[in-house]
């Protein structure tokens, strides 16, 4: 590569680099700035330096950590049953069946929907004066309140599993059909079962896909919003109050903005985390290609 | 999905040889399991569209059929309320935040998958960037636009999806490129381009179905997105999620127009979605992934 495509390279990526230090850059030096003051909403002329006070004071909010907790639970409850649902789907749709594509097209449409809509669309047919679901299942003498304090956090998973199975399955049966053939048609002549050649060959030779896939399910999972304002807004109590909607209440509602900005560069760090280790796994894949 | 459910895109492949050894769960099994999913996928479709349908009076009883289908809530919704204005604010929120990313993701993506510029520094920051979470951007954003006077204009939502759709379109498009053969270029200049030349007149021509592809899949994202658009702009510059979260108030829900706002809102991008399937797992995976 010349020297002159080199700086013809430079200059096609600045705007980009312009771009992201505009919006993303300097919003969160200006991030950082906030959650080292208290800056309130109502008093905007009022801003006062108070250093790391404000994380010092997450330490000891309940608030803040049942937000946490409540959010951990949704990520791994609803990134589990997504995993196994996804795989069952993908591998149910990798051999040819009849009407696959159709099958595909279908089964894909979820995750384009818009939350909000999702979330409202389920709010209404779960409800128990209005929803057709808990018609049905009265008659099978089935009394569930979806959204009361035991089952409203469960529910949501639910709901992040309806929606966003879809985006599992769309990777696992990238993965599958990836995958070369010999290994398996070998396997199948030494006689191995189904599940054998499943649990011993076609997890283990998809597992960085699937790993890949978990990554960037939690890191969408971790910034639930739209499930929580359409239905629950936090409650019961504090048993939905996940970690966005906190920040949100906390900033839009309370008007503490200094606080929440504390909280938003916390979440954030767990967040860059995560995105090392999806970062790590796709270069990993791409060396293997 | 907002985030991302952003982009690993897969290609819709024939699968080879597989029929030799793939006969082990019978076909009828195998299709009636994918049934029952696509029933659970399409249910909840089809009680919208027939809510949307219902008399007022209809809506308090929870049945799905046997109703006399009325068009009262379409007309009051699309004629009589400021709802096609708020069509028009995502479409231009998003499209506004699509071609800003295009212009600048594609030669940022191109300068990459070619020349390696920043190396695998930036290629993780352009990740990174996609993923960071809305919450935050949106405390220093809603301070921005309130002192300078854009609170509640597409404008500030526009800005605002441009820190995820900018980074995920550029980071769609260098598994794109990759996949344009290099002679193509190689023969351009042969014939007297400079590289710029054959970039432009070349390479973003071979790339046209990928630059579609993630073009689409970011509108759809700009288009769903609720959070940057409830906080910057709650009034007249709704953008479609923010104007069907309020149609459910603390006076109660107006079921019959709520539905209506839902169908119009998701049938456009189950449109756009059946064009954009086949590259998503290309371009979620930034190239790494097989699609």
């Amino acid at each position: 590569m010349g020297h002159r495509d080199r700086r013809l390279g430079r200059r096609m990526v600045l705007p980009l680099i312009l771009l992201l230090l505009a919006v993303q850059g300097y919003p969160m030096a200006f991030a950082v700035y906030i959650s080292a003051h208290d800056y309130r909403l109502t008093a905007l002329s009022e801003v006062r330096w108070v250093g790391l006070e404000q994380y010092r004071g997450l330490l000891d909010n309940p608030s803040y950590w049942t937000a946490m907790k409540n959010t951990l639970v949704f990520v791994f409850g609803a990134v589990s049953l997504e995993l196994l649902l996804g795989f069952l789907v993908a591998y149910l749709l990798w051999r040819p069946v009849p009407a696959q594509n159709l099958f595909r097209a279908i089964l894909l449409t979820p995750m384009f929907v818009t939350p909000i809509a999702v979330g409202l669309m389920f709010r209404f047919l779960l409800n128990n004066q209005l929803g057709i679901i808990p018609v049905w299942l009265r008659s099978l003498g089935l009394e569930i309140d979806w959204f009361g304090p035991d089952l409203a956090l469960f529910s949501l998973i639910l709901i992040d599993v309806w929606q966003w199975t879809p985006l599992m399955v769309l990777l696992l049966l990238a993965g599958l059909e990836a995958l070369p053939v010999e290994p398996f048609e070998a396997a199948r002549v030494d006689g191995a079962s189904e599940l054998q050649i499943i649990r011993h060959l076609t997890i283990p030779l998809i597992r960085p896909v699937m790993l890949a896939a978990i990554l960037i399910r939690m890191l969408d999972a971790f910034r639930v919003f739209e499930y929580v304002y359409a239905i629950t807004r936090g409650g019961p109590g504090e048993r939905t109050e996940t970690i966005l909607f906190h920040i949100y209440r906390v900033g839009f509602l309370y008007f503490r903005l200094g606080e929440a900005a504390a909280m938003a560069i916390t979440l954030a760090l767990v967040i860059f985390v995560l995105v090392v280790l999806l970062f790590r796994s796709l270069r990993r894949q791409e060396a293997l290609t | 999905m907002t985030g991302l459910a952003r982009g690993i895109a897969v290609k819709a492949m024939p699968a080879r040889g597989i029929l030799r050894w793939g006969r082990r769960w019978p076909v009828l099994l195998r299709f009636s399991m994918l049934s029952i999913a696509a029933v659970a996928v399409l249910f909840p479709f089809l009680w919208i569209f027939l809510a949307s349908l219902k008399p007022p009076v209809e809506l308090s009883r929870p049945s799905l059929f046997g109703f006399e289908p009325t068009g009262v809530n379409w007309s009051e919704v699309w004629l009589n309320s400021p709802f096609a204005r708020y069509f028009l604010n995502s479409v231009m929120v998003g499209s506004l935040t699509v071609m800003v990313s295009l212009i600048v993701g594609a030669p940022a993506a191109y300068a990459f998958s070619r020349f390696r510029v920043g190396g695998t520094g930036l290629r993780f920051l352009i990740l990174a960037a996609q993923m960071m979470p809305p919450a935050l951007f949106i405390i220093p954003f809603f301070l921005m636009a309130y002192y300078v006077g854009l609170l509640d204009t597409i404008w500030a939502v526009a800005i605002a999806h441009l820190t995820f759709i900018a980074p995920l379109v550029t980071w769609f498009l260098i598994g794109f490129f990759e996949d344009v053969p290099r002679d193509l270029e190689e023969q351009a200049m042969v014939d007297g381009c400079t590289r710029w030349q054959a970039f432009v007149r070349v390479v973003l021509p071979a790339a046209r179905p990928g630059l579609a592809a993630a073009g689409l899949f970011a509108f759809i994202m700009s288009w769903n997105e609720m959070f940057y658009a409830l906080m910057l702009a709650g009034g007249h510059s709704k953008t479609l999620p923010v104007a069907i979260a309020g149609y459910w108030t603390f006076r109660g829900v107006d079921m019959g127009k709520m539905s209506v706002a839902i169908t119009s809102a998701v049938i456009p991008v189950m449109i756009a979605s059946f064009f954009v399937q086949r590259y998503l797992v290309r371009g979620l995976g930034g190239g790494a992934l097989k699609g």
